[in-house]
Order: C-alpha cells, then structure tokens, then sequence
C-alpha cells in the first residue's frame, strides 16, 4: 500500500507486479484455493490502463466472481466505461465477463452501453453481445424487449456475417424451448438458412430449433419433410444426420402428419439409419447417440423401437457403461410378457459375473453349523477366487440394475411374468448379488445414519417378495420357503461379531411369520429366527423378527387338537424359556419398538409358562386340555383376517376423525422424559452371544443343506453355452438351480412325454418294470436297453433352456392361471388413485416425480423460468425502450405494493374483531380458531390467492423482478386493480366464517 | 447451452475450468474430481459421453425421467488427447456430437495457436487457453466454429508468449496431443 503513495516509476511497476500475481491466484483458484479475499485487487487490475493487465483482471473476475462477491457494485462503472471503450479487444473483456457475474440490477444499469454494441462494425463483438445480451435476458427478462427488436433485424440482414447468423440461431435456440411462439414469424427466414447456408453446425441449431416449433405449426412439417430427407440421404455428416433425425422424432414429425405414406417411409428411413448406427462396426458413439434417439422414439413409437431389439439387446452387454444404461432405459420400455425372461437372464448373468462367487462360496457352507475349521477354509477358497474375477461393476450401476429387474418384474401389477416360480428363485440370486451396505462395526453409526443405499436395495428385493406372497396366493408354500432359504443364509453367512445388516432380513421374517402354517418345519424356523435376533443391527428388522417368532410360536404351540402330554407339556415349556431367554436380551434395546415388543412378549410368555407348569398334563386315565391361554389367547393375538395389499394411496381416502389434533403433544412433559431417559445407561451383554452358541439348538441343517452333486455344478458354471441366451447356470446359484431340476422333474413325473433321468426312474419305477426285472432275473438289465438311455431329459432341457419363452408357457399350462391379487382400496377412491396396480413401482416413480419437482436449481443449471412469463410482443412498436422511465415504474410500483401490504394487514385486524364478536356464540369454536389461524400461517385454502401474492410480490420488488405476472406498462392501473382484489376476499371471508358457525 | 468446459490431465490435475454459472469453488472441485474418477475408469474403445457425476445426477432429474429438462446438464462430454482429458458439461439443447466436433476445433485451435500444442503450453500459456475458449464459447452459448476466426481473435489481442526454448525435444509432452488422424470426424 505504501508503495502506491510513492513516484509513478514504481507504480507502474507495482501493478504489473500485481497483474502478475493475479494471474498466478487464479491458477491456483484452479485447483480449489480459495480467492475471494482478493476480490477487491482483481477489481484494481480490472481498472488498469493497460489491456493485458486489464485482460487478467477480467479473467480474475471470471473465474473467481460469485453471486455474493461485495466487490461487484463497485464494478458496475467500470464495465459501463470498458463498454464503450475505442478499442475493440478492451470491448470484448467487458462482454465475455458479464454472463458470469450478472445480476439483476447489474443488468439493468448496463444495458444501455450494451445495446448499441449490436451495431458494432466488428463482428466478434456484435456475435459477443448478442449471447451476453440472452444471458441478460434470463436474469432480467426485461432485456429482450428491448433486445429482441435489434437482434431479429440482425437475423433478417443477409448482408451479416455468417458467424453472426449462426451466434442468433445458437441464441435463437435457447430461447426456442421456452417461449418457442415468438419465434413461429421467423420459420421462412430459418428455413431458408436451412436450406442455403450449407453450415452443418448451423443446420443442427436450426434443425433442434424446427423441432420445438413444428408441434405448434404443423403446416411446417410439409415443408421441412423434403430437405430432412434429402439431408438424412445425402450428408456425409454424422452429427447432422442424427439431429435429422433426432429432430424429425422430437417435432413429432413421425406422428403428426396427414400423408401416411410419407411418414411410413420417413419413419423406416429414420429407423433404418438408426440401426446402421449400432451396427456399425467400432463407433461407439454412433451406438450411443443412436441409444439416445431410440429412446426419445420409444415414447411416441414404441412398435418401431420394439423391431430393433436384437439390436438393443447387444447393447445390454457392451463394455461402456453409459452405453449399458442407455440401452436399460430403452429395454424397460419393451418389456412383454415373451422376452422378459431372455432379457432378465441377461442382467441376471451381468451382476453374477461381476459380483464373482463371494456369495456362492458361502452359500457352499450354508447352514451346517459353525464350526471354526469349515470358517478357515471358506477364507483360504474364497481368496484365489476373487482375484481372477472380471473387474467388479460400481455398486451404483448394480442397484441400478437392480431396480430395473424388479420393475420390469413387477410392472401392471405382474402381469408380464408368466413364470412365478422363476421370478421366486430370481430374487433369491438377487439377494445373494446385491451389493452389501458398507460393513459397519458400529452399531450406533449405522442407525443414526439411517439405511444405507446397499441396505435399501435388499429391501426392496425382500418387499418384492413380500408382495409376491402376499398377492399370489398359489405361491405362498414357495415364497415361504425362499424366505427361510433367504434368512437361513444370512444367518450363516453372519460371523460372530458382524451383524446382519441385509433389508430382506425384515420382509423375510414378517413372510414367516404371517404365514407361517405354509412352513415345512416351524420349529426349526422358530430357532433360526430367535439365533438371528442375536446378530440383527437394524431395528426395524429386529422388530420384525421378534413378531415373526411370536407368531410362530403360536402356531407351534397353540394346537387345540393334540392332547396335553407330558411330553408336549414339558417340550412348550422348553421353548418359551428358550424364547424367554433370548428375548431377554433385547430388553434394554436402545430403539423403543424393539424393546416395547421384547418386554411385552416376555410378560405374556412368563404369564403363559406359569399356566402352562400349572396345569397338570394328561394322563391315561385323566384328559386335560392344554391351557387356554396357550390354545386360545395367543393364537387370537395373531390369527384375524386374511392380510391382503392395500394401495399406497389408500390412506389418504380415511376420513379425518371429528376432533383429532395431531399437534398437540400427548404428553406434555416429553423434554423431561427425554432428558431422564438420557441418563440411563445401557448395560453391554456380552454373554449372549456365548450362551446362544452353547446351549441353544444348532440352527435348521435339513434346510439349506444341499446335496454334493452341487458341489460338482459348481466349478463349471461360468462357461455359458450361448452368448444370445444364456442358460440359467450362468446367473443363478447352484443351490437354487438344483431346486429348481428338483421341482421340474417332480412336476414331469406324470407327465407321460417326459422320460426323467435314469436313477428317478428306478425310484419310481412302474409295476410292469417290476414284473419284467423280477421274471428275468437280474443278469438282465432293463435299464441298460437303449431305448432308455434316450435321455430326452437332457434334450428337452437344452431346448428350454436356449428357449426358455417359447417352450415353457406351452409346457405347463395349467401353471398359466395364477391369480395376482390386486391392490385394495377403499370404495370412495375412485378419483384420488389414479393408477395404483403398480404398487411399489408406481409409488416410487410418484416419489420421484414429486421430488424432480420439489427439487430446485439444480447444480450447473440455469434458471430461465422468469424468461418464459415475459410476452415479446405486446410491446408497442413506436415506444422507444426508456431504462429511466423503467425505474420509475419500478418505484411507483413498489410504493403501492407497501400501500397494499398496509391495507391488508388492516383488514385483517378488522377481521380478527368481527371473529372475536361472533365467537361467542355456540358450536364449534376450535372450527373457528383454525380458520382464524390459518390465514396467519398463509397456508389458507381459503384464500391462497390474494395474500401469497402480494407477499411475494413485496419481496420480489427489490430485485426488480416482473415475473409475477403484472404488465409493468399498466402498472399505474394494475397497483388499484391488486389493491381491489384482497379487499374484496377479506369481505367474502366472515361470510365464510358464518357459514361455518351455521353449520 | 454449455455448462461448464474443463480441462485437466491424466494425474486429474486441472489445467482449466470454465463454469458459465457461478459455482462455489469446493463444489467446482468436487466436481473435478467426480467426472475425473469417471473418465479415468472408462476402458479403451468406450463411447465419449460418461453418466452423470453423482454431483449433478444427485441435483437434477434422474436420468429415467421421461420429461427432458432442458435448463438441467444431461450430458458430459469428454475427448482423451495424449495426456489430457477435455469435457464439456452441457444441457439436451446441445448435438452430442456436435460437441465432440467441437473439442476438436478447440484442441486444433491450440495446436494452431502454440504450434505442436503439449500440456506444457497450456501450463506457462493459461491466459491464451483462456483466450481461444473465450472466442468460441461465450455465457454458454456457441459463437464461433470457424478455425482461422478463432486464431485470428486470439491473436488480436496480443502476442503468444512461447512455451521456454530450452526444453529438450525428448521429454515426451512435447510430442504434440496428437491432434487429427483419426480423431477427426467425417465431414464436420
């Protein structure tokens, strides 16, 4: 600082300096340094006499400015000064830096050196302003008014440089989506661009452009058919041609006009084009934007799109992820009831090979105990394994993938899936590949943090399940048994330590438990759920598994029939200590509903053991009934309608209950529980663990053991068959798929077609086999005749499997007629649920609309929503544009919004008065304190309108904003017509509140 | 329009960013180093568009949105030339391919500008890498595609300094970005 005060000499020298240093900040700036304490010199650099001191401050600007930057009013002279500088080059800094550091009031002030700059005689700077013109505009819509005169005249010029032209299309084109009316006049000066310019970057705005313009004027396409096709045949370029394309799918084109002829050969042609474009050989990016423009076809013309699905579906597999996704989006839109499968196994076969056999080695050992050697070996063979894997597939393109499988699955309530017993078996894999919610030894972290996106997909697979079992009733023997499948892993996939943390935990055990009179062995199940209990993490799964054993439980000891043994006796005794025992546990859980649950369930089950010790068991000689708590007091707990799936919107059409007031606190003295409850601590049981191991059943062996056939499948089944199909060996775990064999030969063995195996046959061997091996002897074998080696087994297999579509619906017909059950509603709701047979699916897709929605300016984005409410043309011709004359306006009319804001705030005290009077008399006086506070909250239905309104509007003013709706050329008019309308409802409201006093 | 124009080397070292809406500095970063991670991980042969970075996929509409939004950035370009990465960020009103033209003539621009362009010139020369971008692409919107205009414009304003002369030939980055060949698309 003192240097400045010094001899010219060293001044010069200093800024310099500081130019210098300048420059070297705003590299820094690059790799993430903060700047902004230096704003205030890049303003003193930007001031400089010299341009290539003045070029580094403007940079510094650029790139280190932000909406907050104090500095920026200070800037408002200076780029006016630089706007209307000698030199040409000092011009363009101004220009380029303002779209980075607009704001409305800057906007204002430097429009009118902006302006002239259009007729500048240099075109780098009439091509410069006019796009910082259109930044301007989006900020402060008012600029085109003014703006849009001049720049049209540009447009229309054909004497203007061609790069000028093509900087107003480039604008032209942004504006076109937003307000593409205005521009509907100028499609014959476009069109003759189109057509003559010969500029393929040009021709490509101009074609987007035609595109948001042609919905609305549909004699357009009739014109633009000739140029488009001869262009899509003619161009060597492959950018134009796909924005040919693009543009005749986009406006509608396709659909839209009369010659059917003509659209039928444009359409292939399109589409043709199209194909070429993935088929070519070694263009990724052709496949990609091809990708692109099917998916804005399929919206329209999803039966053109369908055509190409061998095409498509070899994009499924490509190594590019980007182009993976984009061929996903496309697939979920064709999905049908023939190629769902093929297309399902082909995503199947993806998230097996990349997810490799971290699961499918554990699973090898599933259930059979726990025992430290078999943990060792697991280790040692899983190592080498995943090395030699396939790089793994990021976790988010996996949920993805994920979500798309279920959707596709579940899309109109199931109604493309034929097979629901391979939907079953698929959300087993599901389960198994789904990628695991990061590994958390604290349990606290990971409540607090809620679920994770890992733990959210399994959840979702498990709902699946769910709805499967709950809607498909001639499915539930076999979902039931997936979900026992599903917990018996992971409870031995947990190591002592690492709890589950998997979300199917919680659907799986709530399956068991409602239906549990499906299960094989409730017993065993009993036990595995109650061993589970002691890993779970997550509560809500928690909760879920102690109401399931509780269910259970009830079943297996509340049969009326069996008479009271004194086995049974003392067997029912046993297992309310063994449950009373492990519930114990979860006595001081930290989440409240587990603990609710674990205390109740203890009380009820002591109060049971105690009736149960007291009632002596029958003898020979003397009958006892079992006790009637047992038999009749819990089952009734448990056992009451039939659950089925109610629509999510369901809830809504409850009415409200008369007097239900959910804000008011229940207990008023909630701090102070809170605060005591803190205090509390919470003793760790480490003994459990110990206990469970040694003196609790072993879990369920017969279950998921599996035979050792398996263990030979196993090591060959990367190697698929077919790249077109692949077989089910190649996506599902060998456990399921020998299930799977197991179900297909037990179906066929009726089946008088079906010749099975050789060994099965043996089994079921028929009389007349018999007969014959009896009488001759067993030298002679049967069974070596060749005529049974003919193992069509084998044969038919292979013909399903590389058809699997084709040949099982005409194989099983009876299995066709399975009833999925639809979503219940309540009668009433006809209007308020639009479509609600998607259940999960369409919940979650509203879920996300409405989010999209809710969700403001995005990063990056640019908001331009203020640009589209602006109106262009009602701009008298002859009123030159006045800034001043803006302003006062702009003043005029902030006054009378305040006078406005005041009026109001009267009437609604004059309001408040009358409302106290009438008060008084009867019926329903909390009816009318709601409506009296309503309108204070300005979230009144009542009166929305009025009042939000003018609040926004008063707080708009500042930022000289005319979004809002009110023609600032009638401002003078428009403040009495805004300072009428609130009047006018304040009146008609203690009519309303009359009404509802009446009433 | 364009969204922002980044350049930056195989090390993930920025060697120039451009945002055309304001941005706090901590996100531009993030966002560096998220598209980064993305291009680094693209196998040989993958097309040039990359998802969306979880930053801006996170903030604007997924991607399964069937209504296309035309303010949010749906589409991140990137060209691979020697050691550097070149991306755009762009919204739907922009050709993707277009685009990738477009990376062409500014690298081809540079090359003109600096003769034999190598990621040490855009480290000693930021300033003209600044230059030649701002005379293509301003507020985001494309003004100029014409190769000669852009060198002229950036020549007009001064003098290119030279990258050092005692840099000896064989030091690698001096072997050019390998501008043409077969990078160039048919017809632009």
């Amino acid at each position: 600082m003192s240097l400045r005060d010094s001899k010219p000499g060293p001044r010069l020298a200093a800024s310099y300096l500081k130019a210098t240093a300048l420059l070297k900040l705003v590299y820094l700036e690059m790799f993430g340094h903060d700047m902004s304490w230096a704003s205030f010199n890049v303003l003193e650099v930007m001031a400089s006499p010299k341009y290539h001191q003045k070029r580094v401050g403007y940079l510094a600007a650029i790139q280190s400015f932000r909406p907050d930057t104090e500095v920026l009013m200070l800037a408002t002279n200076l780029l006016k000064k630089d706007l209307t500088a000698a030199s040409t080059t000092t011009i363009a800094l101004p220009i380029i830096t303002l779209p980075h550091v607009i704001t409305p009031s800057l906007a204002l002030s430097v429009l009118s050196d902006l302006l002239p700059r259009l007729s500048h005689t240099h075109p780098a700077i009439r091509k410069k302003t006019i796009v910082t013109l259109y930044r301007l505009a989006l900020v402060y819509p008012e600029t085109l008014r003014a703006a849009w005169p001049k720049i049209k005249e540009r447009l229309m010029d054909r004497t203007e440089d061609p790069s000028v032209t093509a900087a107003i299309i480039n604008v032209i084109c942004e504006l076109g989506w937003r307000r593409p009316h205005d521009f509907l006049p100028l499609a014959p000066r476009l069109f003759e661009l189109l057509v003559d310019s010969g500029n393929n970057w040009m021709a490509i705005k101009l074609i987007k452009l035609f595109a948001t313009l042609t919905p609305l004027e549909p004699r357009l396409v009739r014109k633009l058919l000739p140029p488009l096709t001869e262009i899509i045949q003619t161009t060597p370029a492959m950018s134009l041609l796909y924005e040919c394309i693009s543009g005749i799918i986009q406006g509608g084109i396709l659909g839209s006009g009369e010659d059917a002829d003509g659209r039928e050969e444009i359409a292939s042609l399109c589409v043709n084009k199209l194909r070429g474009m993935i088929m070519v050989d070694g263009d990724p990016n052709l496949k990609y934007v091809a990708l692109l423009a099917f998916n804005q076809i399929v919206l329209t013309h999803p039966w053109l799109v369908a055509q190409q699905e061998d095409v498509i579906l070899e994009c499924i597999d490509s190594a590019d992820i980007s182009i993976r996704i984009k061929a996903l989006d496309l697939v979920q839109g064709m999905v049908s009831g023939d190629n769902l499968v093929s297309i399902v196994s082909r995503l199947m076969r993806q998230l097996k090979l990349s997810s490799g056999d971290r699961r499918a080695t554990n699973n090898s050992g599933s259930g059979s105990g726990d025992s430290d050697d078999e943990d060792l070996e697991k280790t040692i063979d899983s190592a080498p394994k995943s090395r030699d894997q396939s790089p793994p597939l990021p976790d988010d393109y996996k949920i993805d993938v994920i979500n798309r499988i279920l959707n596709m699955c579940s899309q109109s309530n199931y109604g493309h899936l034929t097979d629901f017993e391979w939907y079953i078996d698929i959300l087993t894999q599901l389960v198994r590949t789904a990628p695991l919610p990061r590994p958390s030894d604290d349990m606290d972290t990971l409540s607090a943090s809620g679920r994770s996106s890992g733990g959210d997909i399994s959840e979702r697979i498990g709902n699946e399940l769910r709805n499967i079992t709950v809607k498909v009733q001639a499915l539930r023997p076999a979902c039931v048994h997936a979900a026992e499948a599903i917990i018996s892993q992971l409870n031995s996939e947990a190591r002592i330590g690492q709890p589950v943390v998997s979300g199917t935990l919680k659907p799986a055990a709530w399956i068991l438990g409602e239906f549990c009179s499906e299960l094989s062995n409730p017993e065993d199940v009993l036990g595995l759920l109650l061993q589970v209990t002691q890993k779970t993490s997550p509560p809500e799964s928690l909760a879920a598994c102690l109401q399931a054993a509780m269910k259970i439980f009830s079943l297996v000891a509340g049969d009326q029939l069996t008479p009271w043994t004194p086995e049974r006796k003392s067997k029912i005794s046993l297992l309310m200590a063994r449950i009373i025992h492990s519930f114990e546990a979860l006595v001081q859980h930290p989440n409240l509903e587990v603990q609710e649950r674990a205390v109740e369930f203890i009380e009820l089950l002591k109060l049971t053991a105690e009736a149960a010790s007291s009632q002596e068991a029958s003898t020979e000689t003397v009958h006892q009934d079992p006790p009637l708590l047992l038999t009749q007091a819990i089952p009734s707990l448990f056992a009451g309608w039939e659950l089925n799936s109610v629509a999510q919107t369901a809830q809504k059409n409850v009415p409200l209950p008369e007097g239900l007031d959910l804000d008011e606190p229940i207990n008023p003295n909630l701090n102070f529980l809170l605060a005591s409850a803190d205090s509390i601590s919470i003793p760790v049981d480490e003994s459990d663990e110990f206990e469970s191991y040694y003196y609790q059943r072993p879990p369920a062996t017969s279950i998921a053991s599996e035979p050792a056939i398996n263990k030979l499948l196993d090591t060959r089944e990367d190697i698929t068959s077919s790249y077109q199909q692949p077989t089910e060996e190649s996506y599902l775990d060998a456990d399921i798929l020998a299930k799977r064999k197991a179900e297909r030969l037990e179906r066929n063995r009726d089946d008088p077609f079906y010749i099975g195996e050789s060994n099965s046959i043996q089994r079921s061997s028929t009389p007349i086999h018999n007969i014959l091996q009896n009488s001759n002897g067993p030298d002679l074998d049967v069974d070596s005749i060749p005529i049974m080696e003919l193992d069509l087994d084998k044969l038919s297999a292979g013909i399903t499997h590389s058809q699997p579509t084709a040949s099982r619906p005409t194989r099983r017909p009876p299995r066709q007629k399975i009833v999925v059950a639809a979503d219940e509603n309540l009668a009433s709701s006809g209007l308020s649920t639009p479509k609600n047979y998607d259940s999960e699916n369409s919940s979650e897709a509203a879920k996300v609309r409405a989010g999209g929605k809710k969700m403001k300016q995005s990063l990056l984005g640019v908001d331009s929503t203020s640009i589209s409410a602006l109106s262009l043309e009602d701009n008298p011709a002859g009123q030159p544009y006045d800034p001043e004359a803006q302003q006062r306006e702009e003043a005029e009319m902030a006054q009378a919004m305040k006078e406005v804001e005041r009026l109001r705030l009267e009437m609604q005290r004059a309001n408040e008065r009358i409302q106290v009077a009438q008060g008084v008399d009867a019926a329903g006086t909390v009816v009318k304190k709601k409506k009296a506070k309503k309108p204070k909250a300005s979230t009144a239905e009542t009166d929305p309108d009025g009042e939000v309104k003018v609040k926004k509007k008063k707080k708009k003013v500042p930022t000289i904003d005319e979004g809002g709706g009110a023609g600032p050329a009638s401002t003078a008019t428009d403040g009495d017509v805004v300072k009428t309308k609130p009047k006018k409802k304040k009146k008609a409201r203690p009519v309303e509140i009359e009404d509802a006093g009446a009433a | 329009m364009i969204n922002a124009v980044l350049v930056f080397n195989g090390q993930g070292q920025p060697r120039l960013t451009k945002f055309y809406t304001q941005l706090e500095t901590s996100i531009q970063q993030r966002l560096i180093s998220e598209i980064f991670t993305l291009v680094s991980n693209r196998p040989d042969g993958a097309c040039n568009f990359l998802p969306l970075p979880p930053l801006l996929a996170a903030s604007g509409t997924s991607h399964s949105a069937s209504e296309p939004h035309n303010d949010v950035p749906s589409l991140v370009t990137y060209r691979h030339y020697a050691t550097l990465y070149f991306i755009i960020i762009s919204t739907s009103t922009e050709s993707p391919l277009a685009l990738l033209d477009l990376i062409q003539v500014y690298v081809e621009s540079l090359d003109k500008l600096f003769e034999n362009v190598c990621e040490l010139d855009l480290i000693f020369n930021f300033e003209t890498l600044h230059a030649a971008l701002s005379e293509m692409i301003v507020g985001g919107v494309v003004i100029e595609t014409n190769l000669d205009r852009i060198v002229a414009g950036v020549r007009a304003q001064g003098t290119i300094a030279k990258r050092p002369v005692n840099e000896s030939k064989g030091t690698g980055l001096g072997a050019g970005l390998g501008v043409g060949g077969h990078f160039v698309w048919p017809g632009r």
